[in-house]
């Protein structure tokens, strides 16, 4: 596999994967609770929006940052318009994603349809939905498709993967297998069970990032490391989020720095699941940049050299997120 | 017969107003009323899936010759009854209306509550109340148009969830601090919806339980207790017909469902009665049903219910006079 053959699909099309630079792949634009977008008491104003994300956007950059993933899949409040424009505008890379879940965030198209019995939509129709958003392009809802998405996303329920919720898992596996986008996943209870689910699927590990290794139920677990063992991404991606079941700044370093010695250093990922605009819930206001400011130096305290940092913030994502 | 209606349902109103989404008008300009119909009906995320998509140009070819045969037929209202996740399209309504010259009555609330997406489903009671209330007296998003029904209803499932049940409580106390009635999506399980306006202090007439005519739940609703309790009886899947060459799975006979109208309102519950087609003239996320719209009103069911032996006077009350009581806001 030559690096430079590769591309990765931006909102703005397709990249040359060596252009992306150091990427944070678990991050949001604009974040909108399904449903929020008609609650009276939500203003969604788009160009103060754009002020708002494109100063966050110019910050990252300022800071060294290439490309932003929006990993919130396709009913969270992605505008692929806007960010097509907030791209072209601060000079940052875009990927967004296709995917939803977990179950409850789902519309009723896809839990109650209109059959007779209301049957929940299964892994191969979810696949179809997903797959389409790559190779026809992401949907603006009734108007239009887009360019294509650059991953698939998806989130299982926190008390534990629920039926439909593996289907979205199966689908999202079936996606990254039609396409050749990584997908991205966010566990439930168990992130090495949500894991082999799509493994079960016969999709290569190293098309995986399982995101929410952070959490300390994950590392009480052993998590972190059973993922890179099994060949996928381990993706610490909260990081500057510390309490709320989250480990701190410095245990993830150490966290980091163990994975690293171990041997598994191509196998991490960092991003700070951070929200750019937050509609109907309260987001997560750190700057995009918290990675390269705050915590890259913790790294370095810990004994990472230039070439562990660089291989986690830019080989590995470009990894991910080309498309083979 | 129009004062003897005002004694039984009404309580005393200065001005007589309903909500459109062009603004009020007094109740008396409604007209021919058809109270359950919906301009384009699609389930949360059905906007996701292209299979569905038109352009607007075929939006507006399916819709318009419909409206506007709808009002040469002499039709005068429509109320859209599409909930606000469910592809409720206001300032598409409006200009609907404004060329067509028929009142459209558009509502808030909820088809049910597995049509209420996350940001409501996780909403107590309070929140949806505000929801409702703003929606009734301030307006729906930044369209300017207050909504002039409430919407609620049953879960897929045949009971009441939480959620719908939650649903049910906001729209009654919506309803008591509005005026605006509340306009219910199936009648099944209505011992739990009756308590629940019971325990609100709403009365009876100010509810439609609709629906109690499908061909799935007919069996399964007690719409005589329901109108021995107070409430109005919705008549308003007329036309979701097992002759139509695809009917859907809540179709009914045709015959079956004429009878059990006239059995009803032969009971002396003319008065209770509301009747409608509950068509989409331009279905959102599902292929509609071929054939069926809401002009079936005047092209099927009136001449049915003539041939039947109703008279004018009788017809006029279940199409204009019950209706005008039923959207006149209460307070």
């Amino acid at each position: 596999m030559s690096v430079k053959s590769n591309t990765v699909n931006t909102v703005l099309g397709p990249v040359s994967a060596g252009e992306l630079g150091v990427v944070s792949v678990h991050e949001a634009l604009l974040s909108v609770v399904p449903g929020a977008e008609h609650a009276y008491d939500i203003t969604i104003d788009r160009a103060e929006i754009f002020e708002t994300l494109a100063a966050k956007l110019k910050d990252f950059r300022a800071h060294g940052g290439g490309t932003i993933v929006d990993s919130t899949g396709m009913f969270h409040g992605r505008d692929v318009r806007l960010y097509e424009t907030l791209s072209r505008t601060t000079g940052v890379h875009i990927v967004a994603s296709t995917g939803q879940g977990p179950e409850e965030k789902l519309g009723g198209y896809f839990l109650t349809p209109q059959t007779n019995p209301p049957t929940p939509w299964p892994a191969e129709k979810f696949a179809d939905l997903f797959t389409r958003e790559v190779t026809e392009g992401m949907v603006v809802p009734r108007v239009e498709r887009r360019g294509a998405a650059g991953l698939v996303a998806t989130t299982a329920t926190a008390e534990g993967m629920t039926a439909t919720d593996e289907s979205l898992f199966r689908g999202a596996a079936r996606t990254a297998l039609n396409t050749g986008v990584a997908v991205s996943l966010r566990y439930g209870a168990d992130a090495v069970h949500d894991l082999d689910v799509v493994l079960d699927e016969k999709l290569p590990a190293d098309r995986v990032a399982v995101g929410g290794l952070d959490r300390e139920d994950a590392v009480a677990a052993g998590a972190p490391l059973e993922v890179a063992r099994r060949g996928a991404y381990a993706v610490l991606d909260h990081v500057g989020t510390e309490g709320g079941g989250h480990l701190t700044d410095a245990e993830r370093a150490a966290l980091v720095a163990d994975l690293v010695r171990g041997g598994f250093g191509h196998r991490i990922l960092l991003s700070s699941n951070a929200t750019g605009v937050a509609k109907g819930h309260p987001g997560n206001d750190l700057p995009y940049s918290h990675v390269l400011t705050a915590f890259v130096p913790l790294l370095k305290e810990r004994g990472l050299g230039d070439e562990d940092v660089r291989r986690i913030l830019v080989d590995n994502p470009r990894d991910l997120l080309s498309v083979r | 017969m129009r004062t003897i209606i005002k004694v039984l349902y009404s309580k005393v109103s200065v001005v007589s107003r309903v909500n459109t989404v062009l603004g009020p008008i007094p109740a008396e300009e409604l007209g021919l009323v058809a109270i359950h119909e919906h301009i384009g009906y699609g389930m949360p995320g059905s906007e996701l899936d292209t299979k569905w998509w038109k352009t607007p140009e075929q939006r507006y070819e399916e819709t318009v010759p419909k409206l506007r045969a709808f009002h040469e037929y002499g039709g005068g209202t429509f109320v859209d009854a599409t909930g606000i996740c469910n592809g409720r399209d206001v300032d598409y309504y409006k200009s609907l209306s404004a060329k067509t010259g028929v009142h459209i009555v558009a509502c808030t609330g909820f088809v049910g509550g597995d049509t209420a997406l996350y940001h409501f489903a996780k909403a107590d009671v309070d929140y949806l109340t505000r929801q409702f209330v703003h929606e009734i007296t301030v307006g729906i998003g930044d369209t300017g148009s207050r909504a002039g029904v409430i919407k609620v209803g049953v879960s897929r499932g045949g009971r009441m969830t939480d959620l719908d049940k939650r649903i049910y409580r906001a729209a009654a106390r919506a309803a008591l601090t509005t005026g605006v009635p509340i306009l219910t999506h199936l009648a099944i399980d209505a011992e739990n919806a009756i308590a629940i306006f019971d325990e609100e202090g709403l009365p009876l007439d100010r509810v439609l339980f609709g629906h109690v005519d499908d061909g799935v739940n007919a069996d399964k609703t007690r719409d005589v207790w329901i109108a021995e309790q107070g409430g109005r009886i919705g008549f308003d899947t007329f036309g979701y017909e097992t002759e139509l060459p695809d009917p859907p799975f809540w179709a009914r006979p045709r015959q079956e469902r004429l009878d059990h109208f006239l059995r009803f309102i032969g009971d002396g519950r003319l008065k209770q009665v509301l009747a409608s087609a509950d068509a989409n003239c331009s279905p959102l996320g599902w292929p509609g049903v071929k054939g069926h719209t809401v002009n079936y009103i005047f092209e099927d069911l009136i001449p049915d219910l003539r041939a039947a032996g109703l008279d004018e006077a009788a017809i006029k009350t279940i199409f204009v006079d019950n209706p005008a009581d039923f959207l006149a806001l209460q307070k």
